[in-house]
């Protein structure tokens, strides 16, 4: 009875552990909840309306959180996710206008595969020319937000309204069914979450990102982790324009779009706990943050702040938890 | 067969070590030949274009383009990198289009000074905070951006065009209209860098602590003075690329030097500066610089639409880096 005791005592939840290797993810988790507790106590009825906004409208920017967290983990950068998502919003308004949803779901999933292999081609260049990943894709961003303005030169296209019930909830693309929107959201972050945690591929990921030698000398085919790193960022990012087209209606391949998407991207890979020296963090703690930087703006606007002082007050908190992530950071490293 | 050339090729290279490592040891004979290369290509596409005008108009645009590159190399050096250089840009010409009234040398000081405080709380935060660089000042052209727009409302409202002085710097040329002004003030910042860079105690603490900075750390160097001296620098080179361009293009607006920014990183990128840090020179820049302007002119008279040009220059800039990778390694 003893030895079952003692396994039980063994396999006990081992708080501090989880506290130490979850901590950032949950204190995010806690930050978005916090966030959109205020917001609900700061409009006069907070309800399914509200939920469905701010769950598909953060879509676009969770999937490409996710996108440049699983690069960032696997010890990479890519500046050129957010044209990738243009580039998938281009290529998709402009097939998808007048299908019946059956095609948009079929050129939906065309849309994916394709911009994954275009991104792993890029994932290659860099194995291929040892150009650090930064540089490679500034150029990227560049010729991918070409291609999209060639796919479509002006705002235009369109989808099928159930489509764009797929994303919203709502055939016109506004209403208050917010489960569509939240399972949109969930499942492809958990299974982002679940490939990263628990399987071969995704935990080379991490080791890859952590010490590409060590990584190496353990066996593992880096330069492999690198092109399917690059390859699911690129079908994550194509997911976003698939989204955003299901908001919004119509596409637009604007180059601003793509570079602001990819800076708000590496924000919320930094702010969710992905270090951009490579393996370490969490997929779901990106996602969070990703949400979180989008609901600032519905609760800055809702405080009466004008949309240009809430730019300067989202700079501002992100510096101001950056820095406080750095004084904990240090005092750890101290008192170690 | 791919296989057969490959051997061949690299047994080409072990034939004559003389010819491929001269090649690893000067990078920038190899920019230059590029950098040749592109004018000729031009001058092919516009037969116009190899002439003194032609020329000096490459310059003009080149000139902010490699101040700004400037910032850029100098932190990319301390293994830091500025995505804010185009919004301090912009805030420094603004500033500056505020105060033109009260004379040129106003205007300037001010906007130079918008430079040094924006670069400097950036400093702050990286050096003293240890925040991420690049959170850090992309957070910053977020925040000047908020501020900027907001401001152009009120303070800032009319304050559209800059004093004729700062317009002839910016957009005039001298020596019956062949050398740019602002070709002048790039010389001269191109000499203090340079010099700083490879003479100054403070120029060789930029490279080591981009370059290990444990030791220096172990050294008994302050890092966070240096980070913040750094920043405050790559502002106030910013302020200066935003002053001129604010004089080039005569009129003040956001979107002013907000398309500098890419370019920037590519300028210094394209001429040899490491990402990580410790590697690097300005001359690289310098080269970088003439050469996307070079580019930028080709485009023009290219007439192919935006669409064609972002694709060609990005390819462009990834075959640039390609080669200089290639040709490095040699060694």
């Amino acid at each position: 009875m003893t030895t079952f005791e003692e396994a039980r005592e063994g396999r006990g939840v081992d708080w501090r552990r989880i506290a130490r290797r979850q901590g950032w993810t949950v204190g995010v988790w806690l930050l978005l909840l916090g966030t959109i507790v205020f917001y609900a106590t700061l409009i006069p009825n907070f309800g399914d309306f509200q939920i469905t906004s701010i769950a598909k409208n953060s879509l676009p920017l969770v999937y490409l959180a996710v996108a440049q967290a699983i690069i960032v983990i696997a010890g990479g950068i890519d500046l050129a996710v957010g044209a990738m998502l243009v580039l998938s919003n281009a290529v998709a308004a402009r097939l998808m206008e007048g299908q019946p949803f059956a095609m948009t779901i079929v050129i939906a999933i065309g849309v994916i595969v394709f911009c994954a292999l275009l991104n792993a081609g890029v994932g290659w260049v860099i194995t291929v020319s040892k150009v650090p990943d930064i540089v490679v894709t500034l150029a990227t961003l560049f010729i991918i937000s070409g291609l999209a303005l060639m796919v479509l030169p002006s705002p235009g296209g369109g989808t099928s309204e159930w489509f764009r019930a797929l994303f919203t909830g709502s055939t016109t693309g506004s209403g208050s069914n917010f489960w569509p929107p939240l399972l949109m959201m969930a499942i492809p972050v958990a299974i982002a979450a679940l490939f990263m945690r628990r399987t071969k591929t995704g935990l080379s990921l991490y080791a890859t990102g952590s010490s590409p030698v060590a990584a190496y000398l353990s066996a593992i085919n880096t330069a492999r982790a690198k092109v399917v790193s690059y390859a699911i960022g690129g079908a994550y990012a194509a997911l976003g324009g698939l989204s955003a087209l299901a908001i919004t209606g119509s596409g637009e391949s604007r180059f601003s779009t793509g570079s602001n998407f990819t800076l708000r991207s590496v924000a919320a890979v930094v702010l969710g706990g992905v270090a951009l020296t490579g393996g370490i963090g969490s997929v779901v703690g990106a996602a969070a943050a990703g949400i979180f930087l989008y609901t600032l703006s519905p609760v800055l606007s809702a405080m009466g702040v004008d949309p240009n002082t809430a730019q300067v007050i989202q700079g501002v908190l992100i510096v101001v938890v950056m820095m406080v992530a750095g004084i904990v950071q240090l005092r750890r490293e101290r008192a170690e | 067969m791919t296989s057969d050339l490959g051997t061949r090729l690299s047994a080409g290279a072990e034939d004559r070590p003389n010819w491929s490592s001269w090649l690893a040891d000067h990078p920038l004979a190899v920019l230059s030949v590029v950098l040749v290369a592109l004018v000729l290509v031009t001058a092919v596409i516009e037969p116009r274009y190899l002439s003194v005008g032609g020329l000096r108009n490459t310059v003009l645009l080149a000139a902010p383009l490699g101040i700004m590159a400037g910032a850029q190399t100098i932190l990319m050096l301390t293994g830091g990198i500025d995505l804010s250089v185009g919004m301090i840009a912009t805030a420094a010409a603004y500033v500056a289009a505020n105060q033109s009234p009260n004379g040129a040398a106003i205007a300037i000081v001010t906007g130079l000074l918008v430079g040094l405080v924006a670069g400097s709380v950036n400093g702050i935060g990286v050096g003293v905070f240890k925040v991420n660089a690049l959170i850090m000042t992309l957070a910053m052209s977020a925040i000047l951006l908020g501020l900027f727009t907001a401001l152009s409302f009120t303070v800032l409202q009319g304050s559209t065009t800059v004093a004729p002085f700062i317009k002839t710097l910016g957009g005039g040329s001298f020596w019956g209209n062949r050398i740019p002004y602002n070709a002048l003030v790039w010389a001269g910042v191109s000499l203090v860098i340079i010099f700083g860079l490879k003479r100054t105690g403070f120029g060789r603490l930029l490279y080591a602590v981009g370059d290990n900075p444990i030791a220096v750390r172990l050294a008994g160097v302050r890092i966070w003075q240096v980070h913040i001296a750094a920043y405050a620098i790559a502002g106030l080179l910013a302020a200066l690329a935003g002053i001129l361009l604010a004089g080039r293009t005569g009129a003040v607006d956001l979107q002013l030097a907000v398309s500098f920014l890419l370019p920037s990183v590519a300028a210094a990128v394209i001429g040899g500066t490491s990402i990580f840090g410790g590697m690097g020179t300005y001359g690289g820049t310098i080269l970088g610089a003439l050469i996307l302007g070079v580019l930028a002119t080709m485009m023009t008279f290219l007439d192919a639409g935006q669409a064609i040009q972002q694709v060609v220059y990005g390819s462009i800039v990834l075959a640039l880096a390609w080669l200089y990778a290639r040709v490095t390694r040699a060694s």
